[in-house]
């Protein structure tokens, strides 16, 4: 075998040492739909949802930052970024009553800026 | 608890990370083979691995209901608001431990999703099937009819478990919020008359989740 091919072999452990990391934990992400039969391929980070179910998900999200994103053709584009704090809830409304999907954040933090505010839970 | 269970599954990991290199030195003709192999009795646990799982869950239903009403007798008795935090705090952590199970992207959800494409699968092939006698693949059809239908109440179930659950951590999380803010302006009182309140709310779900333990049916059982 040759040692390139060695070598991301030799550094599996390393990686699965690098995700054992257990005290950030896991917290959730509810997304709604208006209207619930809307239809809009979403990205949470870089993972694409399944069509929501009667325009509801709830979803479970590594803690830290994440960011809801739409495809506009071909094209991402922001719509929110999400706190996701550990064992808690963060409500997000994806309006898509216009061309252009819209964030609705159940709560945000009012100190921060508004153009850097994130939907918090 | 989950951390022992966390740390012994990395020890494992990190263990079958460090033999990869060997296994692949050792054996890598026969890894296309056995992946071949092994993609008919993947599909035939799907359904039987959603059963398990979904028995499991019903464990942690029972459980959890338990812990709501010790829970509720607790924090009726409390008077610390500090220490009924605590106790909020550890029942955030139970009921999230149940919705990573329930929600789109958890365990069991996926295994649901997985064991109905299956059942509906199976019944398209079997009704193309010319092979067995009329009663014989009528009597397959009529078998996944009834597992396919199972499965669907069992994920219709879990739909609104998944509610129910979403809706409790949000009102313990904003129950603990307006806790905090209470002990900040020293209104234990009114903090205490808050956590009160709450155990309603706790019996309330404690009392769904034996509901739901007794309507949710175990595909196959």
């Amino acid at each position: 075998m040759r040692p390139v091919a060695i070598a991301p072999l030799l550094l599996a452990p390393l990686l699965a040492l690098a995700s054992c990391d257990t005290d950030k934990g896991t917290g959730y992400v509810e997304i709604k739909a208006i209207p619930p039969s809307a239809n809009v391929s979403l990205y949470l980070d870089a993972v694409k949802l399944e069509p929501l179910r009667n325009g509801n998900a709830v979803l479970r999200q590594k803690v830290g930052m994440a960011k809801l994103q739409s495809d506009e053709g071909g094209q991402m584009a922001l719509l929110c970024n999400i706190e996701v704090k550990k064992n808690r809830i963060t409500s997000v409304t994806v309006s898509i009553m216009s061309r252009q999907p819209r964030c609705l954040c159940g709560r945000t933090n009012a100190a921060e800026p508004a153009a850097s505010r994130a939907c918090i839970g | 608890m989950t951390r022992p269970i966390f740390a012994a599954a990395c020890a494992r990991l990190l263990l079958a990370a460090a033999l990869l290199p060997l296994v692949v030195a050792s054996a890598p003709a026969p890894v296309l083979a056995q992946s071949e192999r092994g993609s008919a009795p993947e599909l035939n646990t799907a359904d039987d691995e959603f059963s398990r799982q979904l028995s499991e869950l019903k464990k942690s239903f029972a459980d959890l209901s338990k812990k709501f009403d010790e829970s509720a007798q607790s924090l009726d008795r409390l008077n610390s608001a500090e220490a009924a935090r605590k106790e909020i705090e550890e029942l955030r952590d139970h009921v999230g431990k149940l919705l990573a199970a329930v929600a789109d992207n958890g365990t069991v959800w996926g295994l649901g999703n997985k064991a109905l494409s299956r059942a509906e699968e199976k019944l398209k092939s079997l009704q193309q099937e010319t092979r067995y006698r009329q009663e014989d693949r009528q009597f397959l059809i009529d078998r996944w009819r009834e597992l396919k239908a199972a499965t669907e109440s069992a994920i219709g179930e879990l739909e609104g478990a998944r509610k129910d659950f979403a809706e409790l951590l949000r009102k313990l999380q904003t129950s603990e919020d307006f806790i905090d803010e209470l002990l900040q302006i020293r209104e234990h009182q009114r903090a205490l008359e808050v956590i009160h309140k709450l155990t309603d709310g706790i019996r309330d779900a404690s009392d769904k989740l034996k509901k739901l333990l007794g309507t949710i049916k175990t595909p196959g059982a």
